[in-house]
Order: structure tokens, then sequence, then C-alpha cells
């Protein structure tokens, strides 16, 4: 197998018709099919994206969707495999974007720079969740939070490194002389690195340790008596799902272009939970819906305000109190859906 | 040596002081969460949203106390019917035991999380609201206490003397009122509080009420302090780990924990770098977790 995706490679052409994805994805026949489906529809929204609104401007789009789903991506192996409760994954991307950031600058090639950002992260899981390792459910939600808070006051206050709250400009993504510059070849280079981050994820889910995932997330006790060790298993979570989540902050911090520590904060945090929730926390395809409706309801927000009678006053007011709304609508929906496949 | 003795019992006192506007929020966490089993993340635009009403009424021409009363009572019935038209249904659900527990929990979490951001962007999107800061006055506020060498803000005093009066209210409604040891019962044991005769839904929307309620009182309480504005609300998350240091189900231990989580961060302040202030109760809470599982005020029945 391997990523099929050759970045700058293929033309525009190439992109409504693609459908490397579900290869990676695949496996038993049922969900190549399906998965097959999901994407060829991704891909035709695309193209009419594409149309309607412009290339480059849907290409951005689309470049965004695919980085919020691999942190999203993150976020599914602690909450929908593992079953337990993340608040503060918004630190992880933010230790994965500003390792990037720095390291690049510094003349690292993405090579050895992305492995050090998911790293990183993946330390960042280990700690956020050691102190509540033997408490688990709402316990790792308090912890992950206090450690996110902790790490947005790091970022902020370390100013010789990070500039605090200044911010820092990230350059842009590449190796050797090549540079991810146009529309296109970040879009190219997103769906490549969720291909990857997809691909190991799906290695991981059928692992042992995935399998343990579950067994822990449908029953504790009984996973126990089956051998498992509860705390070693839900560390290992955070550990991964932070370094997913952190491999996918390395690369918002490129397509940004532009960091600082409050963008990574709390919202980005309940962004990021709210997306698997609403992809369907039990499925790895469900981060890239959620990344879909994530991306796209503030732009929908917005045309919907400069629809309405307003003074524009108010209207930041208006925006936030619609996401809630969206939030709460989403939730609602979710609970009142008949349990199909996406709440298991 | 006499100088830094008065500087020292001064921060003491500013910490004890937000400490207690800490230990009111921290109080509503631990109703909510006997009640819900969960954490609600909307108290601290609650309590923005309480603030506001109080100022608001009080523009409207109420006299002081009237406003006070109509802007805790509003946040209560506020608390209510978010209970019963929303939060009900979604935590219904997870009494029942259906979905897996992380799930449950993540959709109370992420309910919460919306009201409030609702709440928020509905008072952000009053123009006189979104961009200004307010005061109340509340009597003694402005004024300073002179104790020989020692000055006290009024404020400060008043903040303490209420939440002293609230904690005794409240000890008093927990132990002798119907109301408040069906409460209890309830936050027991739902089931047996049920059979009987408790009636545990009525139960739960007051204990939500009761939530909202502190929040707004804790808000007014805030004003001398930090004044009313659109961001007062981000004192519930300092106030959140005060709630866990005093382990979650425990109200003296929350109260407790609101105040030694003022004093620690006022004395860090006072002799620690600039910045490691607004971490202190983060870090308190990740080593309180870490060193004991079980929280200080909290006594393991089950």
């Amino acid at each position: 197998m391997g990523v099929p995706v050759k970045p700058g490679g293929a033309d525009a052409a190439d992109i409504s018709g693609r459908n490397d994805l579900p290869a990676v994805a695949g496996g038993a026949r049922a969900s190549w099919r399906r998965a097959l489906a999901g994407f060829a529809l991704a891909a035709l929204a695309l193209a009419l994206a594409c149309l309607l609104l412009g290339t480059d401007y849907a290409l951005g789009q689309a470049t965004l969707v695919a980085t919020y789903a691999i942190a999203g991506l993150g976020v599914v192996l602690i909450v929908g495999q593992a079953g337990q409760i993340v608040l503060g994954q918004g630190a992880l991307v933010a230790l994965g974007a500003y390792v990037e950031c720095l390291l690049a600058a510094a003349g690292w090639p993405p090579l050895l720079s992305l492995p050090a950002a998911v790293a990183l992260g993946a330390c960042g899981g280990a700690v956020a969740s050691l102190p509540a390792r033997r408490l688990g459910g709402l316990y790792f939600g308090m912890s992950t939070l206090a450690f996110a808070l902790v790490v947005e006051e790091g970022l902020t206050r370390w100013t010789s490194l990070t500039q605090g709250a200044a911010g820092m400009l990230v350059p842009a993504f590449g190796w050797g002389g090549w540079r991810a510059q146009t529309p296109f070849a970040q879009f190219v280079v997103s769906l490549a690195a969720l291909a990857l981050a997809w691909m190991a994820c799906r290695r991981l889910l059928r692992s042992r340790l995935g399998r343990a995932w579950r067994a822990v997330r449908e029953d504790e006790a009984a996973a126990a008596a089956c051998g498992i060790d509860l705390a070693r298993a839900k560390s290992a979570a955070f550990i991964l799902g932070g370094g997913v989540s952190a491999f996918g902050g390395a690369f918002y911090a490129h397509w940004i272009g532009f960091i600082s520590p409050e963008q990574f904060g709390l919202m980005l945090s309940f962004e990021l939970l709210m997306l698997v929730f609403l992809g369907g926390v039990g499925r790895l395809s469900g981060a890239l819906w959620g990344a879909l409706v994530i991306v796209s309801v503030p732009q929908l927000i917005a045309v919907a305000r400069d629809a309405l009678p307003g003074d524009g006053v108010g209207s930041a007011g208006l925006e936030t109190a619609l996401f809630g709304a969206v939030i709460v609508a989403v939730v609602l929906w979710r609970l009142w859906l008949p349990r199909r496949g996406g709440l298991r | 040596m006499l100088r830094a003795m008065l500087t020292f019992i001064q921060v003491l006192v500013s910490g004890l002081a937000i400490g207690c506007v800490y230990g009111l929020v921290a109080l509503s966490f631990v109703l909510v969460y006997k009640a819900a089993e969960t954490v609600s993340f909307m108290q601290g635009e609650l309590l923005m949203v309480g603030a506001f009403a109080v100022v608001a009424l009080q523009a409207a021409g109420w006299p002081l106390a009237a406003a006070l009363a109509g802007g805790v009572a509003g946040a209560a019935l506020l608390g209510a019917v978010l209970e019963r038209t929303v939060l009900r249904h979604v935590l219904g659900q997870s009494a029942m035991g259906q979905p897996a527990m992380g799930q449950s929990h993540l959709s109370a979490v992420l309910l919460t999380f919306g009201l409030g951001l609702m709440l928020r962007g509905g008072v952000t999107a009053a123009p006189a609201a979104s961009h200004g800061m307010f005061t109340l006055p509340l009597p003694w506020a402005d004024e300073v206490f002179r104790l020989g060498p020692l000055s006290l803000p009024g404020g400060q005093l008043l903040v303490m003397a209420a939440t002293a009066l609230v904690a005794a209210a409240l000890t008093l409604f927990f132990r002798y009122s119907r109301s408040g040891l069906a409460l209890r019962a309830c936050a027991e044991d739902a089931r047996s509080a049920a059979l009987m005769g408790v009636p545990v839904a009525r139960m739960h929307t007051l204990a939500w009420a009761l939530g909202a309620a502190l929040a707004a009182l804790a808000g007014v309480l805030l004003a001398p302090i930090t004044f009313v504005h659109l961001n007062m609300g981000f004192i519930a998350l300092k106030a959140f780990p005060a709630a866990v240091l005093g382990g979650l189900t425990s109200l003296p231990g929350a109260l407790a924990g609101g105040v030694f989580l003022g004093v620690v961060e006022a004395l860090a302040g006072l002799v620690l770098p600039e910045g490691t202030k607004d971490v202190v109760p983060y870090l308190l809470l990740l080593a309180a977790l870490l060193l004991f599982p079980a929280g200080f005020g909290a006594r393991r029945t089950a």
C-alpha cells in the first residue's frame, strides 16, 4: 500500500474522481464499499464547491477540513474507542503546531520535524492523562482541561521561545527547494497526511490495543477480568491520540501561517469534541464528516448573519449564540436519533 | 518587617475574598454534580448573566435589594427552565446507563458548553453589554476599613460576610428543610429516594436552579472585586479546580477548596514570578488528582 497521493503529481481533473483514500481505509468488503461511496460523495462535494465558490477557496477549505479531521482522529481514539473523555485536546494540537513552527523555522525538514511534533504531542497526552489514569471517566476531562490551561498560559508567558500572545509566523511547508504555496499543493499534502494518519489509526483499531480499548469502553470490569491493564490501555489512548492530534496541529500551523496561543484555547478543544460527537464517536470516518461540519458551520453562520437584518453591533454575539445553538441541536439530535452505527 | 507583615495580611484578605467567590461557584458545581453526575460548563456564563441581570434591573430603576433578588431569582429560573427543557433529556438518558459512560459525560459536557455559548452570545448581542465594565453600588463596597495600621477594602469584607451568610443558609437548608433533605437523599441514592416518595425529577430541577442562583450570587459578589463584564465568567475555570480539590461531592469541601485556592493563589502572586499565579489552581488540581484521588473533603461512603 503506501500513500498513493504524490504531492504535486496529480492534475486538477484527477481530483474529482479521487478515490484513493478508501483503498487505504479498506478492509472488510462492506466497509470498503461504504467508504468508497463516502469518498466519492466527498469528491463530488469538493468539485461542486470548486465550481460554486472558486477553486482556490474551496481547496483551502478542503485543506482545513482534512487538517481538522487529523486532529479529530486523535479524539476519536480517546473518546470513541477507549470511551474516555478529553477536554484539552486543543493543547496537544498547539504543542504540535508550535514544535513544527519552531523546527521548520530552524530549517528542519518535515521528515524530522513532524515526528518531533508527534512525539511532543504524545508526551503531552501522557502528562495530561497521568493524574487521572486510575480514576478514569470524567476525571480525565478535569486533568486534561487543567493541563490545557497550563499549556496555554505557558505558551503565552514563554515569550522568548513562542513570542507569547503576539504569535508567530510559520514558514511554508516543504523540503529541499519545494514549498507548498498553492492551495492545490497544500490540499494534496494535507490529504496525504490524512491518509497516513488514517492508516495508522486503522491499524491501531485492529491491533490488540484497539480491541483492549473497545473492551474498556464497553465494560471496565469485564475488560479487567480478561487481563487488560485498564490504566495502561487508557494511558495508551491518550498518548497515541495526543500524537495524532499534534500531527494535525503541525499541518494546521503551516496552512494558517500564523499561530498564537489563543487559537488553541478551550474553544478548539470543544470544537474537536463536537467534531467527533457529530460524526459519530465510534468511527474514524466520523472525524472527517465532523470536520466538514465544523469548518463549514462558522461560514454558514456568517452567511446567515448577513442575511438577517441587523446593525452589525451585536453580530459577534449572534455568531457565538448560533454556534452554541448548533452544538445544542447536534447533541439533542444525536441522542434522539435511534442509536445507529454512530453511537456504538 | 511591619510593612511586610501588613502587605502579607492584606494579600491574605484579598485572597480570602476571591477565594470566597471561588467557593460559591465551586458550590454550584458540586450541587449540579451531585444531582446530575456531570460537570456543568455553563456555570461561568450563568454567573455573568446573573450579574448582568442585576445591573440591568438596577439601571431600570429598581432598588438595589429588589434588583439583587430579581437577578438571582431570574438566574435560578433560567437554570430550572434549562433543566426542564433541554438538560433533562440528555441526563435522563445517561441515568439509564444505556450509552457507555464516557459518551453520556460527553453529551452533557457538550450540551452545557453549547448552552453557555448561547447565553454568552445573547449577552454579547446586547450592544450596551458587549463592551463595558459595570459596577454595582453594593453597600460598603467602596469604603476602606481601618484597623490600626491595617486598611481593608470594604468590598472584600462584604464578600466574606455574604459568603458566610450563604454558607450558613445552605447548611440550614440542607439540614432542616424538607427539600434540602430530599435533595441530599437524591444525591445519595436516587432510586431509594424515589421509593421513599421523593420527587426525584423535581429535585433535579431544584438542584440546577440552586446551582444557577449560587453562580449568579457569586457574580454579584464578584462585582466589587473585578467589575461586571463579559468575560467575568472565566472565573468558573478557576472555581472548578476548587470543586475538585474539595472532592466534587462535598459542599463544605467545595467552599474550603475555594478559599484555600484563593489564598494560595494570592500568596503565589506575592512570592512567585509574574504569570505563575494564574496556573497555580490548575497545577494544584493536577497534583491533587495525582496524590489524593479521593479528594480532601470527600467522605467515600459507597
